[in-house]
């Protein structure tokens, strides 16, 4: 290859630094906030002059911070089960159908992914402002849902188009009913797509804040409001500790996903 | 005549304009491995799906020991099939692949675990119960998917193409293998492919499809000896085809005259045909003698040899005949001629009249 990189003698050492730099360029706001969640400083000096969990024992004992992560957990949760059941759906058809107009429904399905949030926030503020549904956990789930749903399609569409329907006839031939040969043999044949989905789904719901600002009310906001909020108010490093706590499930929630990719390439 | 074991019963199949299937009628014995050959899109894999229930056809039945098995659906017929692409359940190891068609007939674990082991014995893949798929060769792989079509005793297995997507010798390989548990299991095998050799090898009776129609039934020396229509004769063992047109017909012997005006006599002719019809000559390479001298009976034709090919057990001679039309003519190594024969040469080729075969053309 003309750009083989033990070929590349000191050219090496370069991309080597360039791609450390760029590492910690992305690495840097998230190593600073976790340093700071832990620092003694209520000034969020850094670097801090003394370590300490306190900002934590605050977080936890805060009734409205807990409720926050309840609102968003949960939140996260419904968006992840319907995101997954109507992805699995949606990929059947466009997968499995053959109709008229597949490759423009298969489009349509992903611009909530091309579309800038804000237009979808605000649309979606003004239909349910008429709807009633701003402020509500429904109203919630379904702005959710809008942008995790072209997630899901990718994922199970994708895994689906590796799965040959031969298959699925001959589980029916060695005597399975056409549901059970589905549940028993298609399901459990792209479950690695079904989980990338359901995981994308909820970190899609667990981090958004741009449609959750518009849709929150003051008895109902989901973690990422809650720091929003907060941080408009004062800044607390107990922000800091929020913010740790939001990172460390999404990067245990990406490890599973790269475990289950690799389990499935295996 | 006993009512037939498995009979097709004037099966049509119409997708829109095409008709994929038109009325196809066969019988096939108990225990018979009976093959469909023929090209792709002759009607001989969907006659397959007709049977296996993932289609319906737009007429005609299927009986079963005179039962009709039209309204059962798929996953009811207890029909096995293995198909031409790898369908091994992928999240499955080889022993819950095997025991899927027991689990969903929620059989007893020990006469699972036992009916299992059988079956991949009878595969010769013992051992690899805990295997999953994905580490496992494509022969590998289909012989499991023999061992899942078998393991429920299925009164009919279908094979549609198993062989297709392997490698020659692999194919020879599990070709053997499929005799071996035909012999075995005494198993009614129904078996699709476009491949002559591997139908010859495999199958008590073939049924020749073209077009949608089956041209002839018959065992392999049967369709090769006598072939009822051109397309048969053309399809098994390579054959040379000389068109002309027929000089007179006598009962079922025919003269035909070629271009230059050469005639050969007493051909056997298939179907009618009236003189000036167009027709061809077909002759088998093997039939063909080469001599020096022209043969009685007006069973031979003179011609020039072109070019020659030293093949091992045989040298093949590339002639033409007066009129110009290109043949091959094998010779056997230590066949007199081969060794002093040389391009120019005029020489004879002869046959006994009937293995000659007329075929009208239209």
């Amino acid at each position: 290859m003309l750009l083989d990189f033990h070929k590349l003698g000191a050219w090496k050492w370069l991309l080597s630094g360039i791609c450390a730099l760029m590492t910690l360029f992305l690495l840097m706001p998230i190593l600073f906030i976790i340093a700071l969640s832990f620092g003694d400083s209520r000034w969020l000096i850094f670097p801090p002059p003394g370590w300490t969990l306190k900002w934590y024992e605050e977080l936890f004992a805060d009734p409205r911070w807990i409720g926050a992560a309840l609102t968003s957990a949960k939140i996260a949760t419904i968006v992840m089960v319907l995101s997954v059941a109507l992805g699995l759906l949606v990929s059947l058809a466009l997968v499995r159908g053959k109709f008229r107009g597949r490759a423009v429904l298969r489009a349509f399905f992903l611009t909530p992914m091309v579309l800038p949030v804000i237009i979808v926030a605000v649309a979606l503020y003004a239909a349910f402002l008429r709807l009633g549904l701003n402020g509500t956990l429904v109203g919630f789930v379904i702005a959710h849902l809008i942008v995790a749903l072209p997630f899901s399609v990718i994922t199970i569409s994708g895994a689906l188009e590796t799965f040959d329907p031969a298959i699925e006839d001959a589980a029916i031939l060695c005597g399975a009913s056409p549901w059970e040969a589905r549940f028993r043999v298609t399901l459990p044949a792209i479950s690695h797509g079904l989980f990338s989905a359901a995981i994308f789904s909820f970190l899609i719901s667990w981090d958004e804040v741009v449609l959750a600002i518009f849709m929150a009310s003051p008895g109902l906001q989901t973690l990422p409001v809650k720091v929003w909020t907060t941080l408009r108010q004062d800044l607390t490093p107990v922000i800091a500790a929020a913010s740790t706590l939001l990172v460390v499930l999404t990067v245990l929630l990406m490890i599973v996903a790269a475990l289950i990719r690799k389990g499935k390439s295996r | 005549m006993t009512t037939p074991y498995l009979h097709i019963n004037g099966i049509r199949k119409v997708f829109g304009e095409v008709v994929a299937t038109d009325h196809v009628e066969l019988s096939i014995a108990e225990g018979e491995f009976m093959t469909f050959l023929g090209p792709s899109g002759s009607g001989k894999s969907t006659t397959l799906y007709i049977l296996a229930g993932f289609q319906d056809p737009s007429a005609g039945d299927i009986t079963i020991r005179g039962k009709s098995i039209l309204s059962t659906p798929s996953h009811k017929r207890n029909i096995g099939m293995v198909f031409q692409r790898y369908t091994l359940f992928p999240h499955l190891s080889v022993g819950e692949n095997v025991a899927f068609p027991l689990r969903v007939r929620r059989m007893g674990k020990s006469e699972v675990d036992a009916r299992v082991k059988r079956a991949l014995k009878l595969v010769r893949l013992e051992g690899f119960e805990d295997r999953m798929p994905a580490k496992m060769s494509g022969g590998q792989q289909q012989r499991v998917a023999l061992a899942r079509a078998l393991v429920y005793d299925p009164p009919v297995l279908l094979m549609d193409e198993p062989l297709s997507a392997l490698d020659k010798k692999l194919r020879e390989e599990i070709q053997f293998e499929i005799r071996r548990i035909h012999q075995e299991t005494g198993v009614t095998i129904l078996y699709v492919t476009h491949d002559q050799e591997e139908a010859l090898r495999l199958s008590d009776r073939i049924a020749i499809f073209n077009k949608g129609k089956i041209e002839q039934v018959g065992t392999g020396p049967e369709l090769y000896a006598n072939p009822a229509t051109h397309f048969v004769a053309d399809f098994i063992g390579d054959s040379a085809f000389l068109a002309g047109e027929l000089a007179s017909v006598s009962g079922e012997r025919a003269a035909l005259r070629f271009a230059d005006g050469t005639t050969v006599a007493a051909v056997p002719l298939h179907g009618s045909g009236r003189a000036g019809q167009a027709a061809e000559l077909m002759l088998r390479p093997e039939r063909i003698e080469l001599a020096t001298e022209p043969g009685p009976e007006g069973a031979s034709l003179p011609v020039t040899v072109e070019d020659m090919t030293f093949l091992g057990n045989n040298t093949t001679l590339a002639a033409r005949t007066p009129w110009g039309a290109a043949l091959s003519v094998r010779l056997n190594f230590g066949h007199p001629l081969a060794a002093n024969v040389a391009r120019g040469d005029r020489l004879h080729i002869r046959w006994s009249p009937e293995a000659a075969h007329a075929f009208v053309r239209g």
